[in-house]
């Protein structure tokens, strides 16, 4: 087993997940809400950066833009849905979660219905060739959507760290209610969250459509490896989604070389079953009532 | 109208109820059709007294078993007699998915682990028994034995985690685990990744049979499956663990366990038994469509699944039924729409979870929570009700009569309130003694007629000198209290004074 491709893929799985778990974990740790939807947010900036790219621009600055803007778009229109009528209705966490998961039938229909089955390619933004890392041989897309994801991640951790509407979105998550009473607007922050964590899929979606093709349904793995990474790291933990990111990329990485592909799925889920047996919460999950 | 009518029309005020009323002789109120050793009663009759007429009514608690029965009695006719293969075909497939949802109620409701593997362990039934029948030659009879068993082992499988994870977790594990057998049987040769599933198994039609008469047989073999499944729901919610589980609901569980009540062991036997129950289920769908595809595993399946008991109402057999009967129903209809009617159902689902509170058997009470909101809202905009007792208190109150005294004196004051002006009291004070007119007449008269409890009454402190008003206390032995320290030198003074009192209260009234 090769140390250097180990490494190379688990940061490279790593990155995509994180992108992936971060968003559903904020949203749920923030709004209260699964975000079943961002299956849905993924598959539609997937076809909104295939739309640039087939009448505007193939640039990848371009495509890119396009597919975090179509991003930030959905997600704002699941969280004018799902999110803004709901929220101080009972049985919120439930309606919301069924509201996301008809959002995300209905959007997949949608999409198939406007753009057929057949599937699509994005260009190949980050252009082809490859170096060469001690034995390893590492590709420029492979490079460019782990600069791009990184980028992401830590431009998004340094807004929430140190801009006014990160400081909102961290008092709602620590205190909903406390939040309200000192004059943090609910519905605003909440849109502002739904765009961001909207911008991370659509980028997401992005940089692995360089390898998948986009599709109606392309957002229902990306959603349950999300998701599941998020449910090891801790709904609601940052630091928690993105050790569970480079755990559960690092054991898909060595599946894959020792046992091989078709047991990926299965030795991730022992991981994760075992993790929540050890930490029902997750790897640095919060306790219930500190949300509530 | 005559009284009686009348009298029962004021009851009827606020809270109307449609259920018929059968007389009854008092004799007969205990007297009850019991089924056989059991304590359970076929229907549930309530006898009372009508407060009008004093007669003995038997009422129908509920008309739910009836419902039930009358309408399985028409899935079980209608459909063969009146539809064509295809619309039994659909019928089948109702009355499968019913019985999942049904059991699967009993995971989500009774057990309160909210498992979304529930076709997952459907599924894994079926592919296991498919794989015994094709691999080692098992009749039709022995998948349906050997699906519970299957069942059974995914659900202790996936019962393991449920032990610890506590609500959306634990639904996003199974949602992962479903994705995981999906994976697992696309890609497994032996399962019939080739062929898009493994098909070929036994079914317990015969070979003998038209193909009219098979759909008909798998029509009513789904049917028991149906009633089977209803039973299990009946025998656990229930009874026994249905009762445990009640006690200990969330944010309880504490209470619950200070009393004894071991719900952890509850909640994982009804998941069990509901899992060997959804495998029994597997078997069948085995048979009955010869294998088994990976589409049992996918979202857009169990998205499917959701929307039925979304719309039904999330807790209660009946709006499993009626959510499945809707989803089969708009997939049925709307087939030549393709794969894009499926946005038709998740709009369904969309509005009814944006707009309902819990699925559509949950109407009523939505609607008689905000009906009930209204009203107080209507109440408290109201300033002044005028001593007048509105028709939602007037059900609470059994003496009738009560009411109609107050509405009576209700206007009454009103009326007299329109008398009142300042040449009336000007006439008060200067025909003390003398004849008056009718207006003051009346005015003297209600205030004459007062209870003695309050009344006003003029207390000669020195006669010819000095007069005082006071209010009698109404009771034997307890003094009358001074109302205040106004002093008048002549009784005709003091009266006038106790006029204007009592005008002073009526226009406050």
């Amino acid at each position: 087993m090769d140390p250097y491709y180990l490494v190379l893929t688990t940061v490279t799985l790593a990155s995509i997940y994180g992108l992936l778990a971060l968003g559903i974990s904020i949203i749920w740790s923030s709004l209260g809400m699964i975000n079943m939807a961002q299956g849905f947010t993924f598959a539609v900036s997937g076809y909104g950066a295939w739309l640039v790219a087939q009448n505007i621009s193939q640039s990848g600055i371009a495509v890119i833009a396009a597919g975090v803007l179509t991003g930030a778009l959905s997600g704002a229109l699941i969280g004018a849905i799902a999110f803004i009528p709901l929220y101080d209705k009972p049985n919120f966490p439930l309606r919301s979660l069924i509201a996301t998961l008809a959002i995300s039938l209905c959007g997949g229909q949608f999409l198939l219905w406007i753009f057929g089955p057949r599937v699509k390619a994005l260009p190949k933004i980050f252009g082809y060739g490859s170096y060469h890392i001690g034995t390893a041989v590492i590709s420029r897309e492979k490079i460019g959507s782990i600069v791009c994801s990184v980028a992401l991640l830590l431009i998004t951790l340094a807004w929430s760290k140190n801009s006014r509407r990160g400081l909102e979105i961290r008092a709602m998550m620590q205190n909903p209610e406390g939040a309200a009473l000192v004059g943090v607007g609910l519905r605003s922050t909440a849109m502002s969250v739904m765009m961001v964590t909207g911008a991370m899929a659509g980028l997401a979606a992005v940089l692995l459509s360089q390898n998948y093709f986009v599709s109606p349904f392309a957002g229902a793995t990306p959603l349950v490896k999300g998701m599941v990474v998020a449910l090891a790291g801790g709904l609601g933990s940052v630091s928690g989604a993105l050790i569970a990111a480079v755990l559960i990329g690092f054991i898909e990485a060595v599946t894959a070389v020792g046992l091989g592909g078709q047991y990926v799925l299965i030795t991730q889920f022992l991981f994760i079953i075992a993790v929540l047996l050890i930490r029902p919460r997750g790897i640095g999950g919060m306790i219930e009532h500190s949300r509530e | 109208m005559t009284a009686k009518t009348q009298a029962r029309d004021m009851a009827l005020v606020g809270r109307r109820r449609w259920l018929p009323l059968a007389r009854s002789h008092g004799s007969a109120s205990w007297h009850r059709v019991r089924y056989p050793l059991t304590r359970r009663t076929p229907l549930l009759f309530e006898t009372r007294y009508n407060p009008f007429t004093l007669a003995t009514e038997r009422r129908l608690v509920t008309v739910r078993p009836i419902a039930w029965v009358l309408m399985l009695a028409l899935l079980a006719v209608a459909p063969p007699l009146l539809g064509n293969n295809s619309f039994v075909g659909a019928a089948t497939l109702f009355e499968m998915y019913a019985a999942i949802n049904i059991v699967w109620m009993l995971q989500i409701g009774t057990a309160g682990i909210f498992s979304l593997a529930s076709l997952a362990t459907v599924g894994f039934a079926a592919y296991g028994s498919a794989a015994l029948s094709i691999y080692a030659g098992f009749p039709w009879w022995a998948m349906w034995l050997v699906g519970p068993a299957f069942g059974l082992v995914f659900g202790v499988l996936i019962a393991i985690p449920a032990t610890r994870l506590e609500g959306f977790y634990y639904a996003l594990l199974t949602v992962g685990i479903a994705e995981l057998c999906r994976v697992y049987t696309v890609q497994s040769q032996p399962l019939g990744a080739a062929n898009g599933g493994l098909f070929g198994t036994d079914g317990f039609v015969p070979d003998s049979m038209s193909e009219r008469h098979g759909i008909i047989l798998g029509f009513y073999a789904a049917f028991v499956l149906l009633l089977g499944a209803l039973v299990l729901y009946r025998m656990i919610n229930g009874q026994r663990l249905g009762r445990l589980l009640r006690a200990a609901p969330e944010q309880h569980e504490a209470f619950a366990e200070a009393l004894g009540i071991n719900y952890r062991a509850a909640r994982i036997q009804v998941f069990l038994i509901s899992s060997a129950a959804l495998g029994g289920i597997g078997g069948f769908y085995a048979t009955l469509l010869h294998g088994a595809t990976p589409a049992l595993f996918t979202m857009d399946q169990l998205l499917l699944l959701l929307a039925m008991i979304v719309i039904g109402g999330i807790g209660t057999a009946e709006g499993a039924v009626l959510g499945t009967l809707i989803v089969v129903l708009l997939d049925k209809v709307f087939i030549s729409l393709g794969p894009s009617r499926l946005i038709f159902i998740a709009a369904v689902m969309l509005g009814t979870v944006l707009f309902l509170r819990g699925g559509l058997f949950g109407i009523p009470a939505q609607y008689q929570a905000w009906r009930g909101k209204r009203q107080s809202e209507r109440r408290a905009a109201q300033s002044d009700k005028g001593g007048e007792i509105m028709p939602e208190e007037a059900t609470e109150i059994a003496d009738k009569q009560a009411i109609y005294t107050k509405r009576f004196d209700a206007n009454l004051r009103a009326e007299l309130k329109r008398l009142i002006s300042d040449q009336l009291i000007e006439e008060h004070r200067t025909t003390m003694g003398k004849r008056r007119s009718d207006a003051l007449e009346r005015v003297l008269a209600h205030f004459r007629s007062a209870a003695v409890a309050d009344k006003y009454a003029v207390l000669a402190v020195k006669p010819f000198a000095e007069y005082r008003i006071i209010a009698l206390s109404g009771r034997r032995g307890v003094p009358p209290r001074v109302v205040d320290d106004r002093l008048f030198a002549t009784p005709e003074e003091a009266l006038h004074g106790v006029f204007l009192k009592r005008v002073q209260d009526l226009m406050d009234s």
